[in-house]
C-alpha cells in the first residue's frame, strides 16, 4: 500500500514538472526536434547528469534499488528506431502521454490508446520476438562502470560528458528568441521590426 | 519597442527544472527503484486481462513480468495524469491544445487526421519501448542515471531518429514560416 502512495505522489510531482517545462506540449517537442528550441533536450540531459550524481550519493550510503537493463545490440537499436519515428511524428513519449492526457490534450488521449494497442501487440508477440531479436545480441547489463572499472570515475565521466552536451545543445540549437533573429538574419535592416510581429 | 510584442516565455527555466526533476528521480530511486512509465501501460493491460481473460494473462511472459494496476508502476502513471491535470489547471499561460500549430500548418485542421496519427505514433512508441524494455524515462533517463549502456545507446538513437523524422515531416514548413 505504501508503494501505491509513493508511486502516486512521485507521479504527481513528475507530471507537474514536465508540464511546466513544456514536455507535454507536442508543438514545443516538435520545435525541439527541429533544433529550434534547446530547452527540453538540455533539460533532459542535465536531469540525467544530476540524477546520476544523486544516485551515486544514495548508493554510497547504501540507499536505493538499482536495476540496469541489459543491452541488446539489435533489439535495443531497432526498438529505438521504431520509438524515434513515433516520437518525431507525434511529439509524445510514453510518460508525457499520461501527463498531457491529464492536462486535457485530446491528441495525447489517442496516443495513449495507441500505446495500449502497441503494448498489447508486443505482449502477444513477446515469446516470438524476444528469442529472434533480443537474445542473440544481448550483451548483458553492462554499464560505464564496467568500461572504466570504477563507479566514481564512471559517474564523473557521465556527468562531465552530459554537462558538455548541454553546452553543445545550447550552441547547436537556437533558443526561442534567437531562432527568430537567425531566421531574419539575412535581412538585417528590417529584422528588428519584423521580429516584433512574429510573436 | 523591443518589449512591446514580445511574448513572455511561460515555461520554467531549464536549469531549475532539471534540478527539480532530478530531485524527484533520486527520491524515486531511494523509495522504490528505477522509475519507468511504459511499464504502466503493461500494468493496466494486465489488470484488464486478469479480469477478462485470466488464462491469457497468466500464460504470457510479458504480463507475468509486471505487476497489475495495484502497484507502484500504475500508480506512477496515474499520478502523472493527475500532475498534468493540476499543472494545466494552475497555469494560465501554457496553452493546452488538441493539435499542435505546427501540425495544423503542415496537415490542416482535421482532428481525425491528427488523432489517427497520434494513435499510430503512440502504437510505435509503446511497441518500441516494450521491445527495448523501457522508454524515454524507463530506459534513457533511468538507465543512463545508472550508467547503463542500454540507456545511453537507446537515448542517442531515439534523439537522432526523432530529429530526422521531425525534419522530414515538418522541416519544409518550419523553414518557410516562422513557427513559434
Amino acid at each position: 500500500m505504501t508503494d501505491i502512495w509513493l508511486g502516486l505522489f512521485s507521479g504527481i510531482a513528475f507530471g507537474f514538472v514536465i508540464q511546466r517545462i513544456g514536455a507535454t506540449d507536442a508543438h514545443r517537442m516538435a520545435r525541439s526536434h527541429l533544433m529550434l528550441d534547446a530547452d527540453i533536450p538540455r533539460f533532459m540531459v542535465l536531469t540525467v547528469a544530476l540524477s546520476a550524481v544523486g544516485l551515486f550519493g544514495l548508493q554510497s550510503v547504501g540507499v536505493g534499488r538499482t536495476l540496469p537493463l541489459p543491452t541488446s545490440i539489435v533489439a535495443t537499436g531497432l526498438a529505438a528506431v521504431i520509438f524515434g519515428i513515433g516520437w518525431g511524428l507525434t511529439g509524445y513519449c510514453p510518460g508525457t502521454t499520461w501527463a498531457a492526457a491529464g492536462e486535457g490534450r485530446m491528441d495525447a488521449v489517442f496516443a495513449l490508446l495507441g500505446g495500449l494497442a502497441g503494448t498489447a501487440l508486443f505482449a502477444q508477440l513477446h515469446e516470438t520476438l524476444i528469442p529472434i531479436l533480443y537474445d542473440p545480441t544481448n550483451v548483458g547489463q553492462i554499464t560505464l562502470t564496467d568500461l572504466f572499472g570504477n563507479y566514481a570515475a564512471a559517474v564523473s565521466v557521465l556527468a562531465v560528458g552530459f554537462g558538455l552536451c548541454t553546452w553543445g545543445i545550447g550552441k547547436l540549437w537556437g533558443s526561442g528568441e534567437r531562432s527568430v533573429a537567425l531566421g531574419r538574419g539575412s535581412d538585417s535592416g528590417t529584422s528588428s521590426g519584423n521580429a516584433g510581429k512574429s510573436g | 519597442m523591443e518589449h512591446k510584442n514580445k511574448q513572455r516565455n511561460p515555461y520554467w527555466k531549464w536549469v531549475p527544472a532539471a534540478f527539480a526533476l532530478s530531485g524527484i528521480i533520486v527520491f524515486i530511486f531511494a523509495t522504490y527503484g528505477p522509475p519507468a512509465s511504459s511499464s504502466g501501460f503493461v500494468s493496466l493491460l494486465k489488470g484488464f486481462f486478469d479480469w477478462g481473460a485470466p488464462e491469457y494473462a497468466a500464460a504470457k511472459a510479458h504480463y507475468k513480468a509486471i505487476p497489475g494496476p495495484g502497484s507502484w508502476l500504475f500508480a506512477f502513471v496515474l499520478g502523472m495524469a493527475i500532475g498534468g491535470f493540476i499543472a494545466g489547471r494552475t497555469s494560465k499561460e501554457i496553452p493546452v491544445r488538441d493539435m499542435p500549430p505546427i501540425w495544423q500548418k503542415r496537415f490542416g485542421n482535421s482532428r481525425a487526421k491528427r488523432y489517427a496519427a497520434t494513435f499510430f505514433g503512440g502504437f510505435l512508441i509503446l511497441f518500441g519501448s516494450r521491445l527495448a524494455g523501457g522508454c524515454t524515462l524507463g530506459l534513457f533517463i533511468s538507465g543512463s542515471t545508472q550508467l547503463a549502456i542500454s540507456g545511453l545507446y537507446f537515448g542517442v538513437v531515439i534523439f537522432a531518429v526523432a530529429m530526422l523524422t521531425a525534419r522530414l515531416i515538418f522541416g519544409k514548413i518550419a523553414e518557410k514560416e516562422e513557427i513559434q
